[in-house]
């Protein structure tokens, strides 16, 4: 059936040249001139490829003392509030998966709440609050944030992952006398597993990027990486330290998406969106 | 949706009479999440808008009054910051649907390494953090930027930098949301059946034809899907327009922040918060609605 609808082998398929064409130049080569500045050492307006290629600003880059420790507060951030999240969202997945109780449905459904209404509205709604409990500007404020950010993934991804597992293998090993605890280990966790840590890994990458919450709960004692590459482009001290930090930071967190998304599914996420 | 691969389901499978349990240990191990939820999203929005609705009066107590939506709904700059920020959203939802539509409709009904291409290419923005998004738009499109340098490279005038215009936001914002538009539009395409549209042409109608009378009518809750959430994330986006944007209009997450931060004026700020979630209600609720009858099924 899909044949007859697609374009024929043998005709030039030009729209989807054209889209690709206007899709690389629009989304492709901003990012490969953010590459090109990071190794650049002089490129002055108006020449088309840079005077000198060079490290010079990595070196720099890195021995610069605020850079590091906006980098060890956000992995610790981020370590913190994935461990927390994880702790308190997987028992909670699996209840949601495996467990009938009074009002299942509705309190699954709450986890959306938060994005039913404007993200920095509901922010600044929170920073009011915590500005009584005098949590501006602290560590925990920023992990409590942040927190609430990753429960929507957290749950709603284990709770797929729970619910895929084979009920019949489990049910098979409770009759040679497995105890549930073992059920679970070695049955359940084994299949829920990739699915489970492609969700963790969604959170901890989401979590070092998140910028509203740090920028409007932590500010000026919790300086994050992206709050930090915000003060470097405002202030346009030097224009490799951005690209160089865009690099550095990018690539690994690009690597670790693409293997989230790549077991999660293109679909999930959509249907996660309301697709 | 079908056409979704996820295997997300909300609704449990009937249950065994072994595995049911009486007592609700389930609430014990949900408790934590929800209880999260209740004290960092429902009450912070209840609490704002009764903060802003009573104020503490003279006489000690607290009286019911509009005092500050009043105040924001006729100073100039309020209104103005208020009136940039609805263009900006409107803008964005306008050419994502333009630009994202045709990109879905390409993709749904072409097979193939190109179309395999242009989808990883549309998805890709979702990779890319809005910050370093940000600094990629001040290096291409900034003044003296690469397409300054591409323009005199071949003797043309430099463009008018959108960097601190109103347009900045709006190009960026359209940026950043092209995947998830793409993704819940190809979903939604995914209903429709090609025997549908198979039936169509043979008798006779023409692709815009096909278009306005099968198609359209077929995915036109997902598109209103895509909108709500573009619409919700863009009404109160922060970053880009705060680097991106002009310093006045701002629009209202820029907005808020230095009200509540700069001015330090925290009772004016969730008064704008509030009027936020005004605007944005409907958006809201359908889409909640939505990915609820989703999951649902």
């Amino acid at each position: 059936m899909a044949e007859t609808l697609t374009i024929p082998r043998g005709r030039i398929d030009f729209p989807g040249i054209g889209f690709a064409i206007v899709l690389s130049a629009v989304i492709i080569f901003p990012l490969i001139v953010v590459g090109t500045w990071a190794f650049t050492e002089v490129w002055r307006y108006p020449n088309v490829v840079p005077q000198q290629f060079g490290l010079r600003f990595w070196n720099q880059t890195l021995s610069r003392a605020d850079v590091w420790s906006a980098l060890t507060l956000s992995l610790q951030l981020s370590t913190v509030v994935t461990l927390l999240s994880a702790a308190i969202c997987l028992p909670a997945a699996y209840a949601f998966a495996r467990m009938t109780f009074p009002g299942r449905n509705v309190l699954f459904f709450s986890f959306l709440a938060g994005h039913a209404f404007p993200k920095f509205g509901l922010l600044v709604a929170i920073a009011a609050i915590f500005l009584q409990l005098n949590l501006i500007g602290t560590f925990w404020g920023v992990v409590l944030i942040q927190l609430v950010g990753t429960l929507l993934f957290m749950i709603w991804i284990p709770v797929a992952a729970f619910q895929s597992v084979d009920r019949r293998m489990e049910e098979a090993a409770r009759d040679v006398g497995a105890s549930p605890l073992r059920v679970f280990w070695s049955i359940t966790l084994p299949q829920a597993g990739p699915t489970i840590a492609a969700a963790v890994l969604l959170s901890f990458v989401g979590t070092f990027y998140e910028t509203e919450g740090a920028w409007l709960i932590g500010a000026p004692g919790i300086r994050t990486m992206p709050v930090l590459m915000i003060t470097f482009i405002n202030n346009q001290m030097v224009i490799q330290y951005g690209a160089v930090l865009s690099v550095l930071l990018w690539v690994p967190s690009f690597i670790a998406l693409l293997f989230a998304r790549r077991i999660i599914g293109g679909g999930a996420f959509a249907r996660g969106f309301g697709g | 949706m079908s056409a979704a691969g996820g295997a997300v389901q909300a609704q449990p499978e009937p249950l065994d009479e072994s595995e049911t349990r009486r007592r609700p240990y389930g609430l014990l191990l949900v408790a934590a999440p929800v209880l999260l939820v209740g004290w960092l999203v429902i009450w912070p929005i209840v609490s704002a808008v009764i903060r802003t609705l009573w104020q503490p009066a003279d006489d000690g107590g607290y009286e019911f009054t509009l005092e500050t939506y009043v105040f924001f709904f006729s100073d100039r700059y309020s209104l103005d910051n208020l009136t940039v920020t609805l263009w900006t959203t409107g803008m964005c939802a306008l050419f994502l649907l333009v630009i994202c539509l045709p990109i879905s409709l390409y993709l749904r009904f072409s097979v193939g390494r190109l179309p395999a291409y242009v989808q990883s290419l549309a998805i890709f923005p979702m990779f890319v953090p809005s910050i370093i998004l940000a600094y990629a738009f001040i290096r291409v499109l900034g003044p003296n930027g690469m397409v300054d340098i591409l323009l005199n490279a071949v003797g043309l005038p430099k463009i008018r930098t959108p960097y601190l215009t109103p347009w900045g936001p709006v190009i960026g914002l359209v940026w950043d949301n092209i995947p998830l538009t793409v993704l819940i539009l190809l979903s939604g395409l995914g209903n429709v059946s090609n025997q549908a549209i198979e039936a169509a042409r043979d008798v006779g109608a023409r692709w815009l034809q096909v278009l306005w009378y099968i198609i359209l009518p077929r995915i036109g809750n997902s598109i209103l899907v895509a909108l709500s959430f573009s619409v919700l994330g863009i009404f109160s986006s922060f970053t880009l327009p705060y680097v991106l944007g002009p310093a006045a209009p701002e629009m209202m997450g820029p907005f808020m922040q230095r009200t509540f931060r700069d001015v330090n004026d925290p009772q004016m700020a969730i008064t704008q918060a509030v009027i936020t979630f005004g605007f944005c209600i409907v958006f809201g609720l359908f889409y909640v609605r939505s990915v609820a009858r989703n999951r649902g099924k």
